[in-house]
């Protein structure tokens, strides 16, 4: 699309061609032109062609680039991630990451709102191309998708409903926390969460029991309206936040409880992704670099959650 | 010998016999104005009960779907495109079906009774999951609408199978033989006697099944179709409004269900207009 956009494709095609050829004068230049274009700046280098290494024939990268557009899933019941506008049309932090990847890429970006759950099962057969959607990397996941490197860290966050009167950690043990359907807060609760690094992850409260709704805001919104069938509520800090900020009748419970590395997703049934996955990982990398996804954190969750912490 | 037209009233009775005919429809006529006025009255007196009642709630927030209605609102013509799609398939899967399950060929019988027997026996939910899903296991990819669309029209193609085979073997035994006596082959007998009459039983039972589709269509939301209860349900829980989304969602699928009753109506009317006696 813009000048800039083709000029970072032009560099990480010319990156990924040199790395697999072994080497070249495009390969030593190319990192520091795409590291020097800041996100907001539209570049005034006019002349650089657009890309022309062939992406492999009926690949991924081959069909985002034949079809012009992007086509990204997305969960709109997630923000500040992403949401709905009254027209239509999507906005939040995973919605301007997507936006930012595909203007990288060169191509426009379009967006498709299937079940979170039929995200993270794989299988998509082509009908989207990637998922910008906060996917935590887990080893189970990994058996059906491809993740470039990580975008940003959330902290997983315990809140317990006012209701509960619970104020700690130790006070959910023996009690029932919900959390969101195909969620890694609901494998955490269950001991199955697993990101296949050998990191510790920690332990649920003793002998904490589970239950899951079919996204993460359904949780506090039983509080809200008077239920109590469970008093802890499993979540994203930033949607906690976004909870308590909207009023609903939730308190904190103690510090996160782990941290999450969430990354671009593509599907390992889909088209070859060979070319386009490390693409996918150096635009990432790019956008870490170039300050563009700190950028962005600060604009949607007010704090800068891109650097790896926990 | 003929009486004098002038003793007679525009009914052709005799003049006191007309004016009771009047006075017996004037009557009539009001009793059943009242009867509207009083349904129409208590239909009223319900409704804005339960009105207030959701109100007291103090849930509905009428700023927040102020902003949000146009959206929502914004997915009726996908409910109806799905909903009229899977009814005109599902029509064709249902005369296959009661065919089959009419047909003294084994195989045919059997393979119709086993789709009746299967989809009638998993739930539809499931059933969009799969087309979805797992279709694409086998290298089917359906389109969003395609396979949603599908899975509604297989699952309503079975139930209304059933209804198809009612109506057909609800022509008289006698027709089909009284046809056959005059040399009609069976697939004549089957296109020219029983189908045409079968389809004026079945067309008010059609919009029936129409009326429930509008409802399930909710459940394609499931396949990345951005219908009513879709946008009701992701509207709502984003912004920890679903109570008030839901009502409005509940309210459209309601009013959508009225205006089709009324059509279906009309529709059985027509159809049994040849059984009403002039």
């Amino acid at each position: 699309m813009s000048i800039r956009g083709r000029l970072t494709i032009f560099a990480t095609v010319a990156l990924v061609a040199g790395a697999c050829t072994g080497g070249g004068t495009a390969a030593s230049s190319a990192p520091s032109v795409a590291a020097s274009q800041p996100a907001a700046s539209t570049g005034t280098v006019a002349s650089t062609p657009p890309a022309s290494a062939a992406p492999i024939a009926g690949g991924l990268l081959d069909k985002v680039l034949k079809a012009g557009k992007l086509l990204v899933s997305t969960d709109p019941k997630y923000p500040p991630q992403s949401e709905l506008e009254p027209d239509g049309t999507f906005k939040g932090f995973d919605i301007d990451v997507a936006t930012e990847i595909a203007k990288r890429l060169g191509v426009k970006v379009e967006f498709t709102t299937p079940d979170w759950t039929a995200i993270t099962a794989g299988g998509w057969g082509g009908r989207w191309d990637a998922s910008v959607g906060s996917m935590t990397i887990t080893i189970d996941r990994a058996k059906v998708l491809d993740f470039s490197s990580p975008y940003y860290y959330t902290p997983a966050q315990m809140a317990a409903s006012k209701h509960s009167g619970i104020t700690t950690l130790d006070g959910l043990a023996g009690k029932t926390v919900c959390s969101g359907e195909g969620t890694t807060y609901d494998q955490w609760l269950n001991g199955t969460l697993n990101y296949g690094t050998g990191q510790d992850l920690g332990k649920p409260p003793a002998g904490v029991k589970t239950v899951t709704l079919p996204t993460d805001t359904d949780c506090p919104d039983q509080w809200k309206s008077g239920r109590f069938d469970f008093d802890g509520w499993l979540s994203s800090s930033t949607t906690v936040d976004g909870a308590i900020k909207a009023g609903l009748p939730l308190v904190k419970v103690g510090d996160p409880v782990f941290f999450e590395p969430l990354a671009v997703a593509v599907d390992k049934s889909g088209p070859p992704d060979t070319d386009f996955v490390p693409m996918l990982k150096k635009i990432v990398d790019d956008m870490h670099a170039d300050g563009t996804l700190s950028t962005m954190s600060m604009k949607w969750f007010g704090v800068d959650l891109t650097v790896a912490s926990g | 010998m003929v009486a004098p037209v002038a003793s007679r009233g525009p009914l052709g009775l005799g003049v006191g016999a007309e004016s009771i005919v009047r006075a017996v429809a004037a009557s009539r006529r009001q009793a059943r104005l009242r009867f509207r006025l009083i349904f129409v009255a208590t239909w009223l007196v319900l409704v804005g009960g339960f009105v207030i009642l959701l109100g007291s709630t103090g849930r509905i927030d009428l700023d927040f779907l102020g902003t949000w209605a146009p959206f929502i609102i914004g997915g009726i013509p996908i409910t109806i495109a799905v909903s009229v799609t899977s009814i005109v398939f599902a029509t064709i899967f249902a005369v296959a079906g009661a065919l089959g399950r009419l047909s003294r060929v084994a195989p045919i019988y059997a393979t119709a009774t086993l789709y009746v027997s299967l989809v009638r026996g998993t739930p539809l939910i499931v059933q969009v999951f799969f087309v979805f899903s797992a279709l694409p296991e086998f290298g089917i990819v359906l389109p969003a609408f395609v396979a949603g669309c599908l899975a509604l029209s297989f699952n309503y193609g079975a139930y209304m199978t059933e209804i198809f085979r009612a109506g057909i073997q609800a022509i008289p035994r006698g027709q089909v033989e009284a046809a056959a006596s005059l040399g009609m082959t069976e697939r004549q007998i089957m296109r020219r006697i029983v189908l045409p009459q079968a389809i004026r039983i079945v067309i008010p039972a059609i919009g029936n099944e129409f009326i429930a589709m509008i409802k399930d269509s909710a459940l394609v939301s499931f396949v990345a179709l951005q219908e009513l209860f879709w946008r009701a349900r992701t509207v709502g829980s984003s912004h920890f409004q679903s109570f008030s989304t839901l009502v409005l969602a509940a309210l459209v699928y309601w009013a959508l269900t009225i205006v089709f009753s009324l059509v279906q109506e009309r529709l059985e009317k027509r159809m049994a207009e040849s059984d009403v006696r002039i």
